[in-house]
């Protein structure tokens, strides 16, 4: 029995041996640099334990960066959500030229973050940009907002955000309800359903498995997102009201100089996301067509 | 007898053909050397002038290429830190001097003295010597500098009636003077000052501002002097200017807040530097473009001072231990401060860069260029700073700081003195209270970087 699973054990071997490399080991080194007083700059490191984690647990800085991903992380996500869902419901409708619209609204995904960032810049300046030059041409603002002060720069990045990610939602929505079988619909009609009750009863329950991944998904991808809040920061100096986690560990670590507490602070948003997964599973644990 | 003529000749031909070839692969054989040159200057005319230095000197040098690569402030801290700890720094890279002074302090960076001796030591501006200098060595050698500024309309200045401020209560008087709501509805038409909310720039002005209050940042044993009587001044001062800028200023970079003034949306530049000149060349409407509607003045000291102080700009050149080729690098160095060279990289960004040798900062080549000519008073003001010994480069109040306070660069990283401008400016909190949150988080990157002494 031993001889025979010697093979498949060889087999497998390549595998195991690039996700140990690439995943474990690097998770595994920021924990060990986690737990120590290392310059990021300079060669010279100190093990301090678990000093990093303890002064995190009475860093206030670290709990408005946890405060702000939060904000950020799940606005931006439910926006994704509403206005994916309904883009796709109304893609998912025969009209003319839909094939064209279609490729169209993927264009935000498609774009490189950055440009999509200096794009939106540019729009929202308030010196020459398009947006306030509308607000005030049509009355809306008596003067040009500055979008990236302090009031408004936090919904200036979710915008962005979620203007350059809501077409991943579309996508995976529009491909889902392009299977759900049409007898579903044609039943739910002889009953008497109108189209809230047919959407309530028949499309929602057949996007929950996508909607499921959708959102696991998005949860890590916008909870960990860097570039797009670290884009928006450059140039100005509002980023203290952005400053979500990733942020704030890529600051300790390039800023502060501090590798390890930049570590800790990467750790910590691991173990957040690792304990999220698994209550979401938890929850959805009884639902079987998920 | 023809054909063995002919015979003759094509073998010949074939012998030359031969050589020529084997030459030929030769010298493509020949390895080349390479130098890598990091610097900060990304406008295309400085780019263009670096390029231009890089290939006079390759023509002067077979074998030798400069890959020189322009990278943006942002980037360069960054890139330094990877490529060291890669083991692959480049030859020669821009530094600012507490980053210079912290690699110096690792013992990261060689001696550039056979720079300074063909450049020749008593050609170089006393100021310049108190960089990253250590052991009567030289590790950095600045490439240009020029002082932070203040910028100021002068045609508004004139028509109300402005005498320049000595001190930060008459430079609060003037920026409300400047102030302009003409149809008072609130709404400024034009703001009396525009100041920058980036780290950079906060950090640049309080350190000059702490030092024209008398103050210092950090005392002896390294403790931060954040809750010091100079720091409330200074943070009181903020929150007094906040009141005639902009709205969402602490969202604005510093290109905006030149937008701001070239733009007529702002009468005062508290953070100027001489680079603005090209700008308000390029963008200010055409007969606003001089010094009767543009110009400077030296700052005001604050009520626990009694000097100005402005902030320099002055990267260094950084040689890197274990580089490939550093010989050479020294020798591409000496090569673009020639007066013939340099003059084209001074030439680049004129206002901003002042020359760091007397021979060309002397020269009629220099002071015949259109742009010094045209924006004079803005050299003269900075000359003053410099020769007043009233500049220092950022968060450095005395010149030791540089080798005694290598964690400055964390400080400034961080975003301590930054948070705690906002925290008063625009949060509105009191001073005492952003100053004890600062001070607490300034004495743990002080611990965590190994210096504390109390």
């Amino acid at each position: 029995m031993q001889t025979r699973g010697l093979p498949g054990l060889l087999l497998v071997l390549p595998a195991l041996l690039l996700l140990a490399t690439l995943t474990i080991y690097p998770v595994g080194y920021g924990f060990w640099l986690s737990l120590h007083a290392k310059h990021s700059l300079f060669p010279q490191q100190a093990f301090v334990g678990l000093d990093n984690y303890i002064y995190l647990w009475h860093d206030p800085e670290f709990w408005e960066s946890l405060r702000i991903g939060l904000i950020y992380s799940v606005s931006t996500i439910f926006l994704q959500l509403v206005l994916g869902v309904a883009a796709a419901l109304l893609l998912h409708q025969s009209f003319f030229g839909r094939n064209i619209v279609r490729g169209l609204v993927l264009f935000p995904y498609m774009i490189p973050t950055v440009v999509a960032v200096i794009l939106w810049k540019w729009m929202l300046n308030n010196q020459f940009g398009l947006i306030n030059f509308g607000l005030v041409s049509l009355g809306i603002s008596s003067e040009p907002i500055n979008w990236f002060g302090r009031s408004y720069i936090m919904a200036s990045l979710i915008l962005v955000s979620v203007w350059q990610f809501f077409p991943f939602v579309l996508l995976a929505v529009l491909a889902r309800l392009q299977t759900i079988p049409t007898e579903l619909y044609d039943a739910a009609r002889v009953d008497g359903a109108g189209p809230v009750a047919r959407f309530v009863f028949v499309t929602l329950p057949q996007l929950a498995s996508v909607l499921f991944i959708t959102i696991l998904l998005r949860s890590i991808w916008m909870f960990t997102k860097f570039d797009t809040v670290w884009l928006m920061t450059q140039g100005g100096g509002a980023e203290r009201y952005i400053r979500t986690m990733p942020v704030y560990a890529y600051l300790r670590t390039f800023n502060y100089y501090e590798a390890g507490m930049g570590a800790a602070v990467a750790i910590v948003m691991f173990l957040m996301l690792v304990a999220a997964a698994a209550t979401y599973f938890f929850l959805f644990r009884g639902e079987d067509q998920l | 007898m023809k054909a063995v003529t002919l015979r003759l000749r094509l073998t010949a031909g074939l012998l030359g053909c031969a050589v020529a070839i084997g030459l030929t692969g030769t010298a493509l054989a020949q390895p080349v050397k390479t130098v890598r040159v990091w610097h900060t200057e990304t406008n295309p005319a400085s780019q263009a002038a670096v390029a231009e230095i890089v290939k006079r000197f390759e023509a002067t040098r077979p074998g030798v290429k400069i890959q020189a690569e322009a990278l943006s402030w942002n980037d360069l801290e960054g890139k330094i830190m990877a490529a060291l700890a890669a083991g692959s720094p480049p030859e020669l890279s821009h530094g600012q001097p507490v980053t210079c002074a912290a690699l110096l302090q690792q013992k990261l960076l060689l001696p550039i003295d056979d720079v300074v001796k063909a450049i020749g030591e008593s050609n170089i501006w006393e100021h310049y010597k108190k960089l990253c200098f250590a052991d009567g060595k030289w590790y950095g050698l600045v490439h240009a500098s020029g002082t932070s500024l203040m910028i100021y309309r002068k045609d508004l200045a004139k028509k109300i009636g402005i005498e320049p401020p000595k001190t930060w209560d008459d430079f609060v008087r003037i920026a409300e003077k400047l102030t302009i709501d003409e149809n008072k509805d609130g709404k400024p038409e034009i703001y009396g000052l525009t100041m920058p909310g980036d780290n950079l720039f906060i950090n640049i002005l309080v350190g000059e501002m702490m030092a024209a209050n008398g103050g210092k940042l950090f005392d002896e044993k390294n403790r931060p002097l954040f809750e010091s009587r100079q720091m409330l001044e200074t943070l009181d001062y903020w929150k007094r200017l906040a009141k005639f800028m902009p709205p969402g200023w602490e969202g604005h970079g510093y290109l905006d807040t030149f937008s701001n003034l070239y733009g007529q949306k702002a009468a005062l530049m508290y953070a100027g530097f001489g680079r603005g000149a090209s700008l308000i060349e390029q963008y200010a409407p055409e007969n606003m473009r001089n010094t009767e509607t543009y110009d400077v003045w030296r700052k005001p000291h604050g009520p626990s001072g009694n000097a100005p102080a402005s902030q320099v700009d002055e990267e260094t050149w950084m040689l890197f231990k274990g580089s490939a080729n550093p010989e050479l690098a020294k020798e591409f160095l000496a090569f673009f401060y020639k007066d013939e060279n340099y003059i084209e990289y001074i030439k680049s960004v004129p206002i901003h860069f002042f020359p760091i040798t007397k021979s060309l900062r002397n020269s009629p080549a220099y002071r015949d260029i259109p742009m010094v000519k045209r924006w004079a008073s803005w050299l003269q003001v900075q000359q003053e700073d410099l020769d007043k010994d009233q500049a220092r480069p950022t968060l450095i109040i005395d010149w030791e700081d540089l080798t005694n306070k290598p964690y400055l660069l964390q400080i400034l990283g961080s975003g301590v003195l930054r948070d705690m401008v906002l925290d008063v400016a625009v949060e509105g909190k009191p001073a005492a209270e952003a100053a004890k949150r600062g001070q607490q988080r300034a004495e743990q990157i002080v611990r965590q970087a190994g210096f504390a002494k109390w």
